[in-house]
């Protein structure tokens, strides 16, 4: 039985369609990232699992109950979640204690009992020490900890985290998330992570869905999206690859007027397709038979050097020893290995 | 600081600060001096006489009961518009907010019309004295709802910038959506709907007309501060000036005490603005109880709003004040009478020409203050502070300073020579001072906020182009406050135009300005005509705000459109 069920969920305002026909099925005390650009649609469906939107259908189901379908809606505050906020929302006319009090109080505990969990959970969070202050007196990770407390203390079947750490600073970022991890592992709880940061997704999540423009792109773990990425744009976003639009025949790949030739793998090809390449797989300058761009930048990164070629309206990059070359000269470049996706490139995306 | 920004301070804080000693300040201590000099004998006698402290004891009772009603009304209100589906908010919000533009002497005028025990429409209907809205309840029943907005705007401001995951996350924990919003929002919006209240009590207290109809001439009189301030002028003598001074003492330090504990509960209530990404706020479906509490508060909005305007504009219709009702004794006469009499358009004219003055001084010297507060912080805060305490300071007190101050000629004699002779007593001028001087916090408060919106790259790039540093100023940064300057015009042209608690003390016999006449017809001579004028007060009020709302509307739409 899965932890959330998500059955073809559509979600408009007014005209702009935010999610559409999504399912998605999250295990057990699995962790999932939901990882997307900006608008994508992973926090409006975040939030439609919380009941702070109402889907325009579709079914959601959480431990088997469902909460939002056909003849069932359930109020967030009967889905018995856990919730983390980008903005905190810690209340500011509530003590630390008080702020992680208030769920279990409302879940009918006695004052003694309660206490008692509570401290429990600001030790989670290693915040005991401050739990009579004030959320004014509070740094931005401290006010984090609290809210995750806060969420945890009710000890829910399901964590919902809506980009909980892109309102703090590199350092502070790197310790919560390895104690979002922690607490995880000690807990057992399902976990839902929106997030736009791909890193923050692979170092956290067992899965992670890739969205885009209210769409699935992608479920897989964190490695085989890596490694074989379903759709051009699953590749761009998780591993930063080229994406080039064009045609491809007799073991050569045309794009923007230029011609590459593909690696054996990908020879047989025909006809037109995207070829994803990641930067550290185009080789340039050396050996024979590359296509000869022009270089338009050289940034020099230390043991290795990043080339920028134009190539119609776009760039290509590449990542290789570095090499003494001007922008304005040409190199050759050579495809040392990549994806080649069937079907003309998606150069206009819908609603972008 | 360079040398140049240093004389520019200089220069800047003493066209600021000359004026403002001089016409605000400077009276209201002169009038202090003067009382707590005279605390021996009649003064003190006042202080202590049955009237003296009949006279506080109701101002303190009318001015916490208009605060209550105010709070009670207010508050529910703000959260029903601000948080609901309520039916009609946005034209609710526009009804319920209307009082504070409008005068209110002409509520007071309303109600008069209403629920005056002999002929109010009100009580017509429901049985002869039913109603009675003479005396302290009336009085601050009137108020309360003339004050109202103070309440609802301060709440409804307070509540749209509490950030919606603070009360989700509640949501979230296990509280329905009406727990959710009395355990989370209310209690942060709390303080800001108390601030308002405690400026309803401040703005009772400061009340000249309401108390004066609704309690003056009633039987037995109700006295409050204020009145009893005014009855002491009209009574002259060096002794009831006395008594006046000391009443006007007493006013002030309730009034300086109320706006302190004001502020300190608004800087208390001060809510974390909402952080993170534009969630939109859903507010909250009221359900089955959609349709009773949508006419709940439109019936409050009928009541409290529409019915005394339509009291006045029907009294300004009828033949004769109490006249019955029916067609065949309704008339155009007295507005025929009072828009083409020589009285209403000689005060028409004054007030038109005093409020654009005033205007004009407030917008000038709002321009100065926002400069020094913008460029130099420390000194700049101590003149927006000044600037805004007259405003605070009740019109009664403010107009017995400048009489106290000014009752003698100011020579100043240079080298024996040159004389300087500043005669303002008796004369219109006094009252330009007064209204520039209550009103300048228009003028500071909307351009502060408006300059420190502008870029100051815009000055910065006229600068590099080779302009001056008044050159840019003037190229550059104004040109983007235009829209504050209109504003801060209208509405200080608006609270001057219909002016009449610092009037009916300030202006000379005579000479009368458009709140003393509407003053003088309603209390002494001729009701029907006093509504004629109210009801051109308040179209004057609207039509102007009104066109306002549509220039920024518009200016808005040009904004996101382009």
């Amino acid at each position: 039985m899965a932890g959330i069920e998500l059955t073809d969920i559509h979600k408009s305002y007014g005209p702009t369609r935010v999610v559409q026909g999504l399912s998605l099925s999250i295990g057990q005390g699995e962790f999932l990232a939901l990882l997307g650009p900006s608008g994508c649609g992973k926090t409006t469906t975040l939030r439609m699992i919380a009941g702070l939107e109402v889907p325009d259908s579709g079914t959601i189901a959480i431990d088997g109950r469902v909460v939002h379908g056909p003849g069932a809606r359930v109020p967030p505050e009967r889905r018995g979640l856990g919730m983390v906020f980008q903005s905190y929302a810690v209340w500011p006319h509530r003590t630390v204690a008080k702020n992680v009090e208030y769920p279990l109080r409302l879940m009918g505990l006695r004052r003694a009992e309660a206490t008692a969990r509570v401290r429990e959970a600001l030790g989670w969070v290693r915040m005991e020490a401050l739990a009579e202050r004030m959320p004014h007196a509070l740094s931005g990770g401290q006010l984090q900890r609290v809210a995750l407390a806060r969420a945890l203390v009710g000890r829910p079947r399901v964590l919902l985290l809506d980009e909980p750490l892109s309102n703090l600073d590199a350092a502070l970022k790197e310790e919560l998330r390895a104690e979002i991890a922690a607490l995880r592992s000690r807990l057992g709880t399902t976990m839902v992570y929106v997030t736009h940061d791909q890193g923050e997704a692979m170092a956290l999540a067992d899965r992670i869905a890739v969205m885009d423009s209210g769409r699935l792109e992608q479920v897989d773990s964190p490695e085989r999206l890596y490694s074989e990425p379903a759709t051009p744009f699953v590749a761009g976003f998780v591993g930063g690859a080229n994406l080039l639009g064009g045609e491809s025949g007799a073991g050569c790949f045309f794009a923007s007027g230029a011609k590459f030739e593909l690696p054996p793998e990908l020879s047989g090809a025909e006809g037109p397709g995207t070829l994803v390449v990641r930067p550290e797989d185009l080789e340039v300058g050396v050996g024979q038979g590359g296509t000869p761009l022009t270089l338009s930048a050289r940034l020099f990164l230390g043991s290795s050097a990043e080339y920028r070629f134009p190539l119609g309206d776009r760039l290509l990059r590449a990542i290789g020893p570095p090499l003494e070359a001007r922008p304005g000269e040409t190199l050759p470049v050579r495809v040392r290995k990549g994806r080649l996706f069937r079907g003309s490139f998606p150069a206009t995306k819908p609603g972008r | 600081m360079r040398l140049a920004e240093k004389k520019l301070e200089l220069v800047l804080a003493a066209t600021l600060l000359a004026p403002l000693l001089a016409f605000a300040i400077g009276p209201v201590v002169v009038l202090l001096v003067r009382s707590v000099a005279s605390l021996r004998g009649e003064a003190l006698l006042e202080l202590l006489s049955a009237d003296g402290r009949r006279a506080t004891y109701n101002t303190l009772t009318i001015s916490a009961g208009a605060a209550g009603v105010a709070f009670l009304v207010g508050a529910p209100l703000a959260l029903l518009l601000e948080r609901t589906d309520l039916a009609y908010r946005g034209v609710l919000r526009v009804l319920f907010t209307l009082p504070s533009a409008i005068p209110p002497f002409i509520w007071g005028m309303g109600w008069l019309a209403l629920a005056n025990p002999k002929a109010g429409l009100l009580n017509r209907v429901l049985g002869a004295g039913a109603l009675d809205i003479y005396g302290p309840v009336g009085i601050a029943f009137v108020l309360g709802g003339a004050g109202l907005p103070l309440v609802l705007l301060a709440g409804t401001a307070s509540l749209s910038r509490v950030d919606p995951a603070l009360e989700e996350a509640a949501r979230l924990s296990g509280a329905g959506p009406l727990r959710a919003l009395l355990t989370v929002s209310l209690p942060l919006a709390l303080p800001a709907l108390g601030s308002g209240a405690v400026m309803v009590f401040l703005f009772s207290a400061s009340a000249f007309g309401v108390p004066y109809i609704l309690g003056v001439t009633a039987s037995p009189p109700t006295v409050v501060l204020t009145t009893r301030i005014y009855g002491q002028v009209l009574l002259g003598g060096p002794d009831a000036l006395a008594r006046a001074l000391s009443l006007s003492a007493v006013l002030l330090l309730l009034a300086s005490v109320l706006l302190v504990a004001g502020q300190l509960l608004g800087r208390a209530g001060r809510v974390r603005l909402a952080a993170g990404k534009g969630v939109s706020r859903r507010p909250m479906p009221l359900g089955r109880y959609r349709s009773p509490l949508s006419v709940a508060a439109a019936v409050a909005a009928f009541v409290l709003v529409l019915l005394p305007l339509f009291a006045v504009f029907l009294t300004s219709v009828q033949k004769s004040y109490g006249a019955p009702l029916g067609l065949e004794h309704l008339t155009f006469a007295h507005w025929a009478g009072v828009l083409t009499s020589p009285r209403t358009l000689s005060a028409a004219g004054r007030s038109v020409l005093l409020a654009g003055a005033a205007g004009t001084l407030v917008c000038a010297f709002g321009l100065l203050v926002a400069l020094s507060r913008k460029h130099f912080p420390l000194a700049g805060r101590a003149v927006d502070a000044l600037a805004s305490w007259p405003f605070a300071v009740p019109g009664t007190v403010m107009a017995m300073a400048l009489l106290v101050a000014f009752s003698r000629d100011l020579r100043l004699v240079l080298f024996e020579r040159v004389a300087f002779v500043l005669a303002m007593a008796n004369t219109l001028w006094l009252v330009l001072a007064a209204y520039a001087a209550k009103y300048l916090v228009l003028g500071g408060s909307n351009l502060s906020e408006s300059m420190a919106q502008v870029d100051p790259s815009l000055a910065e790039a006229a600068r590099v182009s080779g302009a001056s540093r008044a050159r840019a100023f003037l190229d550059a940064t104004l040109p983007s406050l235009r829209p504050a300057l209109a504003s801060a015009f209208v509405l200080a042209f608006l609270a001057c135009a219909t002016e009449l608690t610092m009037s009916v003390l300030l202006v000379p016999t005579g000479k009368a300005v458009l709140g003393t006449l509407l003053f003088e017809l309603q209390s002494y001579a001729d009701p029907n005509a006093a509504s004629v004028l109210a009801c051109g007060f308040v179209l004057l009020v609207v039509l102007a705000l009104g066109a306002m709302e549509a220039v920024r509307r518009s200016a808005r739409r040009r904004a996101v459109g382009g």
